[in-house]
């Protein structure tokens, strides 16, 4: 029997899981980078949220802003400084260099601010709930909801009506032909990485508001929502990764209700084992999409 | 005499440690029509490359109106006026025909001019306004190729180089496509075409360059390496045990 | 072709395992007399390190597949050998919640560790099969995955392995000697295995999977045997550190120790062993230099907060800088061959491919 609350519950954290998802497929799709760095953007945001509302004090939209600006930054920073140089090296190279990047942000974070997490000061109306045909769900669930409608429409106007964004979707399917195109390859590539820290500042904004804390850590936990979600529903499409984030948040959401107390700190190894099972009879995921193998040259 | 439009001079490039071309020299005049002959592995695709960009070259240089463009991005030798249409067409299967086209007006874009260039190409290619909002992956070889010819010359390019254009096209597909690319020539584009059919190339350029085991084997008017040389030769290396290519 | 000849080109061939052994029996010899105690607890692990290292070439550098799940492998020895090997009284004290057929288990410290190395193998040939056939992005992501279960697996699975708290009372055995010993052990098998027709079906795998196939390579099935093969290592390696370090907990084979693995092979080159070794000894002298520093500034109460972190992040610096630089590793994928000025050349044009 499917209720309000559950419906409510799954829409809102597949929601957030399906923003996760996108974020990281973007640069999967055109770098072929599976980018263990991605979750520091969310932590980075949460650290801009931080100091946007708990130190300076400013305004809630200034603190949102604030949050995404510098998820953005340290996106593009990122593609900047480390993958842009190893861009045409070997697949290997690329993904380890995501993974220093990251324990170096997770470390500098450590240094510059400190191991102890920090609380959040979030606007009040991410503590309400309300109550709707019966159902008593947290305000945040719906914001969340919203947001990731207007998002998504925001994207699959941007990918199918903008040059960029046909740009974009060329770049992930043969990258060689579309710099023959004369679209400049650092182009596409900024503007998946800026897109990407887009996306993952405004995911934070919903997965810190659920805790009101940030650490250096914070990042890991929602980059392996976002790892098994794309792979679940398809790394080879924006498609893949939404649908993904969606079955993610209801397989999540049944586990959590029908795994016994005693099993339920095994909630996250089930997950995995079910999608790795999954793959090996559709290793392709959900969604077959149309990105190509192709490397960065 | 005025200054060629294009000169490569010298080019070498290698895979690794494979080398592929041995020192390649050739130049194109504004207006011309130049077929690039040879057997596979003589280095026709690999000089194409070198030009756009897409590898870069060990050695030798290549000029275009009077600037040096070796080792350029493609993108920005695109910006300058060289347009390929790559080996197998390479559409993008998940765009359509329209976001293929607009894609390749990316590097020289204006509005007006964009609808109006559409139109030409509609006149040229009738097939590609029936299939405009299809994906590519959907239309037929010879379409997409059409759609390859279409794409590249919506950047309006001053030199444009087909790589094997008649590859897997039936009979008919392909005297289609010469017809075409001597029409592109008579309105005024200036056109390098690699090509493995010799025979048919020959028939409707003014000059060719013969490449074999990536150097220049024969220079010279289309009517001279017909004459001269003996095509066949050269695609079955001289003795026919070696021969495994039959040109199309 | 005369003797000197062939005596010169058997050298060519065979030397890299004496260019790597001597230096480090030599240092180790040097330090058993002279070091202080500081040194040669170093020197222990950075000889655990190198056979866990070694075993994460044997797969990764030979089928260019990033193995998260390496370190779990790691644990699996480790805690399997410590249960095997500690007295019951101690064990039924530190972890009040083991099965009583496991506190019963006791048996001497170098069957224990073998042991562990082969559970480790078992678990790896349970799962890896299909895990092998997932490829590229995927694969990565589905054997980091696999690492989080195991993970999960030992913080949660308090009956054996006393869940996240420390499991403590494992009998001390890895001195320097036997570290060193081991190292040069497993050293001649990762070289061996290199050089073997698996290895070299490995490496053809990596380099070009669809030209593997076409020549009649089972890529799975090379895969597979790699796999076993690198845990099987692994176990050992893990059961040699936990007599080494006597307590530890889940945590110590987790992503950040596994982070340290790999700037080991990818800033040493996991192409050859030379590479392995390289990287192991230039990570290890690294760290402790800057842990040295971490401390001092520390103790030097010069700052107002206490520095923590500045080692990973001074290694992951190191490593994009090292994979931008030489994306095959300092030593790159030729193994170092006897006259050692002459291969600088080669390697070269060597290094696009070898990748990491």
């Amino acid at each position: 029997m499917i209720d309000l609350e559950f419906l409510i519950n799954t829409l809102s954290l597949g929601s957030l899981y399906a923003l996760l998802a996108l974020g990281l497929v973007l640069v999967y799709g055109i770098l072929k980078l599976v980018n263990f760095a991605y979750g520091e953007y969310i932590m980075i945001a949460g650290y801009g949220l931080y100091f946007s509302a708990t130190v300076l004090q400013l305004p809630w939209w200034a603190t949102m802003l604030f949050g995404v600006a510098a998820a953005v930054l340290t996106s593009y920073l990122t593609e900047l400084a480390a993958f842009r140089p190893v861009r045409t090296k070997s697949a290997n190279a690329l993904i380890v260099t995501s993974f220093a990047v990251s324990i170096f942000l997770q470390n500098a974070v450590l240094i510059l601010v400190s191991p102890r997490a920090r609380a959040v000061q979030l606007p009040p109306i991410f503590s309400k709930t309300v109550n709707i045909a019966g159902a008593t769900t947290p305000v945040r669930n719906l914001l969340i909801i919203g947001t990731t409608i207007v998002v998504l429409v925001l994207m699959s106007l941007l990918m199918k009506k903008t040059v960029l964004g046909i740009a974009m979707r060329a770049a992930a399917e043969k990258f060689t032909t579309t710099r023959l195109m004369g679209v400049p390859a650092n182009l596409v590539i900024s503007a998946a990485f800026i897109i990407s820290g887009l996306l993952a500042g405004i995911a934070s904004i919903f997965w810190i508001g659920r805790s009101s804390s940030v650490d250096p850590i914070t990042g890991a936990a929602p980059l392996l929502i976002a790892f098994i979600a794309t792979v679940m529903g398809g790394m080879h499409s924006p498609t893949g990764a939404v649908v993904g984030g969606f079955v993610y948040g209801l397989l999540f959401n049944i586990l959590s209700i029908t795994l016994p107390a005693s099993m339920i700190s095994y909630r996250d190894a089930f997950m995995f084992v079910i999608v790795v099972l999954f793959l090996l009879f559709r290793p392709e995921g959900i969604i077959k999409g149309g990105y190509t193998e192709e490397r960065v040259g | 005499m005025t200054m060629p439009m294009l000169t490569v001079e010298n080019l070498m490039a290698s895979y690794g440690v494979v080398r592929a071309l041995h020192g390649i020299s050739l130049e194109m005049n504004e207006g011309e029509l130049v077929a690039l002959l040879g057997a596979n592995g003589a280095g026709k695709s690999t000089t194409l490359k070198s030009i756009t960009g897409v590898l870069r070259p060990v050695k030798g240089t290549v000029t275009f109106l009077g600037e040096e463009i070796t080792n350029r991005k493609p993108e920005n030798i695109v910006k300058r006026g060289i347009s390929l249409v790559p080996e197998g067409r390479e559409i993008f299967g998940q765009l359509t025909v329209e976001e293929n086209l607009r894609l390749g007006a990316f590097s020289s874009y204006q509005r007006d001019r964009y609808k109006a260039d559409l139109k030409e190409i509609f006149e040229l290619f009738p097939i590609l306004e029936e299939r405009f909002g299809q994906p590519g992956g959907l239309l037929s070889g010879g379409e997409q190729q059409m759609l390859a010819i279409a794409r590249a010359m919506m950047a309006h390019p001053k030199l444009l180089m087909l790589d094997e254009p008649s590859l897997g096209l039936s009979p008919a597909m392909t005297d289609n496509i010469f017809v075409l690319i001597k029409r592109l020539q008579e309105m005024g584009s200036t056109i390098l075409l690699v090509e493995q059919n010799a025979e048919r190339a020959l028939g409707i350029v003014d000059r060719a360059y013969l490449l074999a085991n990536g150097e220049v084997e024969f220079a010279g008017s289309a009517e001279d390496l017909k004459r001269k040389v003996d095509i066949a030769s050269v695609y079955f290396g001289g003795d026919d045990e070696a021969s495994c290519e039959v040109p199309l | 072709m005369n003797l000197t000849s062939r005596l010169a080109a058997f050298s060519r061939q065979h030397s890299t395992l004496p260019i790597l052994m001597i230096p480090l029996v030599l240092v180790g010899l040097g330090l058993s007399m002279f070091g202080s105690s500081l040194l040669v607890n170093v020197y222990t692990y950075f000889c655990v390190s190198l056979i866990m290292v070694l075993g994460l070439q044997m797969f990764m550098g030979n089928a260019g597949i990033l193995n998260w799940v390496h370190i779990g492998f790691v644990g699996i020895g480790a805690y399997a050998s410590g249960i095997l090997s500690t007295a019951p009284l101690v064990k039924g004290m530190g972890v009040p919640n083991m099965y009583p057929a496991l506190v019963e288990l006791s048996m001497p410290v170098i069957p224990a560790i073998l042991l562990g190395g082969v559970i480790a193998a078992l678990v790896a040939a349970v799962i890896g099969y299909p895990l092998m056939r997932l490829s590229d992005f995927v694969g990565v992501i589905t054997l980091f995955a696999t690492l989080i279960v195991i993970h999960v697996v030992m913080t949660q699975w308090d009956n054996v392995t006393n869940g996240p708290r420390t499991f403590f009372g494992v009998q001390e055995f890895t001195t320097l000697t036997v570290a060193l010993i081991a190292a040069l052990i497993v050293m001649v098998v990762a070289y061996w295995f290199r050089e073997s027709a698996l290895g070299l079906r490995l490496r053809a795998s990596r380099d070009d999977r669809y030209a593997a196939m076409a020549v009649g390579i089972d890529v799975v099935r090379v895969r597979y045997y790699g796999f076993v093969s690198s845990a099987l290592i692994a176990g050992m390696a893990g059961g040699l550190w936990g007599h080494f370090i006597t307590s530890f907990s889940p945590k110590a084979f987790y992503i950040s120790e596994m982070f340290i693995l790999l700037s080991m092979i990818v800033i040493g080159g996991s192409g050859s062993i030379s590479g392995a070794v390289t990287g192991t000894a230039l990570v290890t002298v690294a760290r402790e230099a800057f842990r040295q520093l971490e401390g001092t500034i520390n103790n030097a109460h010069v700052l107002s907060f206490e520095v923590y972190g500045l080692t990973e992040a001074v290694m992951a610096i190191a490593m994009v800088t090292i994979l931008i630089w030489r994306p095959g590793g300092v030593v790159g994928g030729q193994e170092l061959r006897w006259p050692l000025l002459k291969r600088a050349k080669r390697s070269e044009t060597k290094e696009v491919e070898d990748g990491v």
